[in-house]
């Protein structure tokens, strides 16, 4: 339906834009198209960095400066062929792409924007100072426009050849953004610590965003220069930066986003000209006012209006029925149970003088489920962010599966078999239950992203693949009715058990529970204890924090007791619970002379009743 | 030697008025995680509106040319304070209309909006002064000091303990204050603060207040030096951000650190290379952020997982 | 998505609408120049009302072959790209005859092949840069012209003054890094080549930059007694204010963008005095003159440089006695005709065959003079250099 909506749609503005440079011979109505079309280049891949990944760029002037400089050298100064120019201009800006986002990783927030803004105007300055190699604001004249069969392009083929090339971005851009690369954009925009725990690179995946907008962005840089025959510096302006900004911001985060705001931007631009005083007024106040109206922006509010207007909209389509019940994909091949899956020696972590874990050693063994409890500050969060990789040991080793571990990133660690959820949780709120676990899924799509960029019928095929394992998943935790909803919309325990069962999706050896009880009233834990037996039944090995003592005794093989960083003691539930080191932890009859180290208030409270969330980890 | 001691002078100048708008940004940005990216736009209005005032307490028409005699050290302390209060005024407005819509809420929006209310006060101020620069005498008048041979003007040097004496009052304030710890309480955490009936609403205004005044008297004290033109808020504006930033933009001393670091840096590169100020300054700041992404003196921001 | 359809459609009848509204009797001509965004906006508002003034009273004279003169304004906010876009409105929307403009020359740069491939005159008002009459002069026809300074001949001028001037003959260069400044630099370098001098410093700051004292200290430091300022009004009076901060005071030579009154305000009078600029004419130097200032003022009280008011006026009077004499608003033809034109009383002065196939220069440097603020006034500059120039002396 909605694909056919759309095919429709494309097919109509491909004909509006081959037929209107025959309906008017207007040249400055064609230029006008001709700049919506680069605007909307522009913006369109920007809106894959700033309104998917969350990484607000105020710099892509600079890129823009990249591609245009780049067709303007090779064409007017060592004589290439436009074409190969304009080829050449986007792989150059693509280079500068993975240039600016190498900081720009690092920094997150205000610091991003000045990394950005600080890239942009570098840019800006070389091509202004550098006279010899960019001549400044004198600029190049001469770049040559692209020709076919020796005759250059006129204001018709400009429209008609951009037309083509902002179709082909909607395309392959809309393509990218409906299967796994756009849901690991999303997540990496709400969640950056839970995509790494599900696989996805946050590293591969900003700087993949970031190339995209710089391919788009030189492109358009470069059909400007070519289009004017010139380019000077004055064209590289930090005022050109907010301006593709705006048209994301503007126009709103949906495909269609940069479309809309591309083209009431630049219109307002083109025909408010001859007012210029009406122009900034009107420009300045659409800024202050359009997202206190619009708050998703342009298409956003376009969208909301039209499920108002029918209502028939806003249905949900019907889920597919699947059957079967899911399985790991490793069923099959079950490891022998008692094999030593982690191994964890002498781990060591040290903040300044405070010191989470203290020589740590842990076994973890196959087919059990292993218990990691001690008191409030004991250091069981920081072990378990040590062994998924979010916080690197100071010293010590970790092998899983016989591999070392130590030093690999986040999602790596989950490649190899490593799932978690989180204390705090970590949901990709505005996606939908089955996003969520379809995003857990994301290592299991092969699609490469040629095959997602070119919507090839392998991505397509992969995707309902993906869909129909994620329902599976979702029918083994009894959230199948939820499957539409918007995950952050769902009741604390619900998402709790999102939370596992995007871990699931995964296809975990081992699986981290940072507190899945946390929260949860007395009839949801008792479901929580059925529910990570059938998992640990899967085949699944399990390691988890709790405080839920009943819990743990009911489903521990083997407990673990952290205090103050160490391991004071392991065993079989009956022993441990025995272990008058652990009941003097507990109930902190031991000296505290060294409470500075962990101290707690709630140190001492008995961990049975001091369940919910707040924990210091 | 002199040409290094006239560097050092004319940077700290500049870089006094670079720290006292990075303050600003730190002071909305501590208590409400936004700023007004539209500051450049109120240091241009707090110079015109300086201008204007004085030639209001000169008794003449407030768009008519500035004479030397027309500026008094009184008239230029009353300006001063017709400067500040209106720009604090449109701070209010500022946050009422551009800010507070969009508090809390992830994403950009704030960004957007506060760039175009300072688009609207642009277009004001080109519509009442024009497009041309505008003279402000120095009420200290333009005769060169001589420091060993450097030569630095009067009010270079009044810009420099002008900014420094608010900056002290600031830090001092800030500390010391029943007000400042308030405005840090709600820096440190909006909801504890209220618990702690702190009326955090009062002091989000009065953040804004602030910030927008710093930034007015900021404009007021670089017009003498530069002239007051409506273009000249955005360079300014970029320099205290990256100042800010650099420094820290949690920590109000990294802020004022910050612009005095880059007052300096630039006027010294400008001694060796002129045309490579901004390049070497921007290449720098992008260096600092990716080794130290909080800044000089900023605290690290640990994510809780 | 089908908002570009629907937007096509807008186009489309907003074009009939547009054609149905112009009035096939009026003749339209376009002025096309920053009147808002930078430092030159100031210039580029005094060309805009002397560009309205002139069409006003042509049309008190009857207009043009029995038809109505219009003007239509665009600000292209000294930004080449809406420049360009102006350029296209005005010629392929506004249909108009023949531009006016611009201010900043890297503007006209950008855009000299537009009115060139459409066979559209453009008069230059304001712009100085050496290359905007040159890049088409060689085509069979050049359609742009100039009445305004020209880098070259105030170099000329400059050059020949600092050679003859200079003690010891080290002369140093100081310009923005604007287009503007970037030919300056060129061009100065050029004529002083010709002198056989070699510039002993060429040293560059931001167009908004207003403390040159490092510059400055490179310049003095290499020796020069006579330093060649490549900049707007601004950027002139800044190094100025600099120069006393450094305790340096070299002969200062300045452009003809000094001619604006923003020199003496932020120089203050007595620096201000100290620069030698090149000139074109003054709101004093005539009665037509005085009056054309008094006209404009009535429009732009703010106004600061008169010259490019009376240039732009001197611009719309030569286009308009060119198409008298082609008969015809045909592009091709009132530009031959612009090369035959004589006897066209103007501000500045009587345009006696200001252009020909080769030159398209309105003013020369025979129109140019040296000059220097004194009080509000800029008068007439001479000394012992001056009177003992002779016309091999302005070699270029």
């Amino acid at each position: 339906m909605k694909g056919r909506a759309h095919l429709v749609g494309v097919i109509a503005v491909a004909a509006a834009i081959a037929l209107v440079p025959f309906v008017t011979s207007n040249a400055f109505y064609l230029k006008v198209l001709f700049l919506i079309g680069v605007n909307y280049l522009a913006a369109s891949g920007l809106n894959v960095l700033v309104g998917h990944t969350g990484q607000k760029s105020l710099g892509h002037a600079g890129l823009f400066a990249v591609g245009a400089y780049t067709v303007a050298l090779l064409t007017a100064r060592a004589g290439w062929n436009p074409w190969l120019a304009f080829v050449a201009a986007g792989v150059m800006a693509a280079a500068f792409g993975v240039l600016i986002a190498l900081p720009a990783l690092r920094v997150k927030g205000p610091a991003l924007a000045m990394v950005t803004i600080g890239f942009g105007i570098v840019v800006e300055k070389i091509v202004s100072e550098w006279q010899d190699v960019f001549a400044g604001q004198q600029g190049i004249y001469g770049v040559v426009p692209l020709a076919i069969g020796g005759v250059r392009f006129g204001p018709r083929e400009w429209v008609w050849f951009t037309g083509a090339l902002a179709l082909a971005a909607h395309l392959m851009i809309r393509a990218l953004l409906k299967g796994k690369y756009g849901r690991a954009f999303m997540a990496v925009n709400t969640a950056e610590v839970a995509a790494e725990s599900v696989g996805i690179s946050v590293y591969r995946f900003k700087v993949l965003a970031f190339v995209i907008s710089a391919v788009t962005c030189g492109l358009a840089g470069a059909l400007i220069a070519q289009q004017n025959q010139y380019i000077s510096s004055e064209f590289i302006t930090f005022g050109l930066s907010i301006f593709f900004l705006l048209i994301v911001l503007f126009g709103g985060s949906s495909v269609y986003g940069p479309l809309l705001g591309a083209i009431v931007l630049t219109l307002m631009d083109a025909f408010l000209a001859r007012w210029p005083h009406i122009q900034h007024f009107t420009y300045g106040a659409l800024l202050l006012f359009a997202l206190y109206v619009m708050p998703e922006g342009l298409s956003g509010a376009i969208r909301s209006a039209a499920r108002r207007l029918f209502p028939s909209l806003t249905r949900l389509p019907p889920l597919p029925a699947v059957a079967g019940e899911w399985r790991l994909s490793s069923a099959g091949e079950a490891p022998p149970a008692e094999r030593l899956l982690l191994e964890a020696r002498d781990l060591y972590k040290a903040y300044g003088g405070v010191v989470p874990i203290n020589k740590v050693d842990l076994e973890i063994r196959t087919g059990h489920i292993h218990s990691l409890i001690g008191p409030n500050g004991a250091g069981k969060t920081t072990l378990l962010n040590m062994l998924s990789g979010i916080v690197p040991a100071d010293r010590g080793s970790i092998r899983f599966g016989g591999k070392d571990i130590g030093r690999l990133a986040p999602n790596e660690i989950s490649r190899l078999g490593v799932g978690r959820t989180f204390q705090n949780l970590k949901l990709f709120n505005a996606m939908s239950v089955l996003d969520n676990v379809k995003v857990g899924l994301h290592t299991r799509i092969d699609a490469g992203l040629w095959t997602c960029l070119w919507g090839l019928p392998a991505s397509a095929r992969q995707e309902r693949k993906a869909g129909d394992e994620a329902l599976r998943i979702l029918a083994f935790l009894d959230l199948s009715e939820h499957a539409l909803e918007r995950a952050d919309s769902l009741p604390y325990g619900l998402q709790r058990r999102l939370e596992l069962a995007r871990a699931l999706a995964t296809h975990p050896r081992l699986l981290l529970l940072d507190e899945p009880a946390a929260g949860l009233n007395p009839h949801e834990t008792g479901d929580l204890i059925e529910v990570i037996s059938r998992i640990r039944d899967l085949g699944v090995t399990v390691l988890l924090i709790e405080h839920h003592m009943d819990l743990v005794m009911a489903i521990s093989d083997h407990v673990i007791v952290l205090d103050y960083g160490e391991k004071i003691a392991e065993g079989s539930p009956a022993n441990v619970q025995t272990n008058p080191r652990v009941i003097a932890a507990y109930l902190g009859q031991e000296d505290d002379e060294d409470a500075e180290a962990g101290g707690d208030a709630d140190r001492g409270a008995l961990p049975a009743v001091d369940a919910g969330g707040g924990h210091r980890g | 030697m002199v040409a290094i001691l006239q560097a050092v002078l004319s940077g700290l100048a500049l870089g006094g008025v670079y720290a006292l708008v990075a303050l600003g940004f730190n002071i909305t940005h501590s208590t409400t995680k936004t700023f007004n990216f539209g500051q450049g736009e109120f240091l241009v209005a707090g110079a015109f509106v300086a201008v204007s005032g004085l030639l209001l307490l000169a008794g003449k028409g407030i768009t008519d040319p500035l004479n030397p005699d027309d500026v008094t050290l009184l008239r230029y302390a009353g300006s001063m304070v017709i400067s500040m209060v209106v720009l604090g005024l449109l701070g209010v407005l500022l946050y009422y209309t551009a800010v507070r819509p969009f508090v809390g809420q992830a994403g950009l929006a704030w960004v957007m909006s506060t760039i175009g209310f300072g688009i609207i006060i642009q277009n004001v101020a080109l519509a009442v002064w024009g497009p041309s620069a505008v003279v402000m005498p120095s009420p200290l008048g333009n005769d060169v000091i001589r420091v060993f041979g450097a030569g630095i003007l009067p009010q270079e040097i009044m810009v420099l303990v002008a900014s420094i004496a608010v900056m002290l009052c600031i830090d001092v304030v800030m500390r010391k204050t029943k007000i400042g710890k308030a405005v840090r309480a709600v820096a440190q955490s909006m909801d504890a603060a209220t618990l702690m009936g702190i009326n955090v609403s009062a002091i989000v205004v009065l953040a804004f207040v602030v910030s927008s005044s710093l930034a007015g008297l900021a404009g007021l004290l670089i017009a003498p030096i530069t002239t007051a033109s409506v273009y000249m808020g955005l360079t300014l504006a970029l320099k205290a951000f990256s100042a800010a930033i650099v420094g820290g933009l949690n920590n109000p001393r990294g802020c004022m650190l910050g612009g005095f670091l880059l007052g300096l840096l630039e006027a010294l590169v400008g001694l060796w290379h002129a045309e490579l100020r901004e390049i070497s300054i921007f290449m720098l700041i992008i260096l600092v952020l990716a080794l130290k992404p909080e800044g000089l003196l900023g605290q690290r921001q640990v994510e809780k997982v | 998505m089908k908002f570009t359809s629907r937007i096509a459609q807008a186009l489309v009848a907003g074009a009939a609408i547009a054609a149905a509204s112009v009035c096939a009797q009026d003749i339209k001509i376009g002025y096309n120049a920053d009147q808002s965004a930078t430092a030159v906006a100031d210039l580029g508002m005094a060309g805009r009302w002397g560009f309205e003034a002139a069409v006003e009273d042509i049309n008190k004279s009857g207009g043009l072959l029995g038809r109505k003169l219009v003007g239509v304004i665009r600000d292209d906010l000294g930004s080449p790209p809406k420049s360009i876009q102006n350029m296209t409105e005005l010629i392929d929307n506004e249909k108009v005859i023949a531009v006016i403009g611009p201010a900043n020359s890297g503007n006209a740069l950008a855009w000299l092949h537009i009115p060139q491939q459409q066979k559209i005159p453009v008069i230059v008002p304001i712009g100085t840069a050496t290359e905007i009459t040159l890049r088409y002069a060689k085509e069979p026809q050049n359609y742009l012209f100039r009445v305004s300074m020209v880098d070259r001949e105030q170099v000329a001028l400059l050059g020949a003054y600092a050679v003859k001037a200079s003690k010891t003959g080290k002369i140093a260069i100081m310009a923005d890094t604007t287009g503007y400044g970037q030919g300056g630099i060129k061009d100065a370098t050029d004529i002083l080549a010709l002198h056989g001098v070699k510039p002993v410093a060429v040293e560059k700051f931001g167009p908004k930059d207003t403390d040159m004292t490092s510059q400055l200290t490179k310049i003095k430091a290499a020796g020069a007694d006579v330093v060649i300022i490549y900049a707007i009004a601004d950027g002139a009076a800044h190094t100025l204010r600099s120069m006393e901060k450094i305790d340096y005071m070299p002969i200062a030579l300045g452009t003809w963008g000094n001619l604006s009154s923003v020199l003496p305000r932020i120089a203050g009078n007595k620096l201000a005095d100290h620069l030698i600029l090149a000139a074109s004419t003054t709101e004093d130097s005539n009665p037509r003159a005085k009056s054309l200032g008094e006209r404009v003022r009535k429009n732009y009280p703010t106004m600061t440089t008169f010259a490019c008011a009376a240039q732009s006026y001197d611009s719309v009077m030569l286009l308009a006695a060119a198409i008298k004499l082609a008969g015809t608003t045909d592009g091709e033809k009132v530009a031959a005709a612009l090369e035959q034109v004589k006897g066209v009383q103007g501000i500045i002065k009587t345009y006696d065959k200001p252009f020909s196939k080769t030159d398209h220069e309105g003013l020369s440097v025979s129109d140019f003079y040296l000059a220097r603020w004194q009080g509000p006034n800029v008068v007439r500059f001479q000394d012992a250099v001056t009177k003992a120039f002779t016309p091999a002396d302005f070699k270029k």
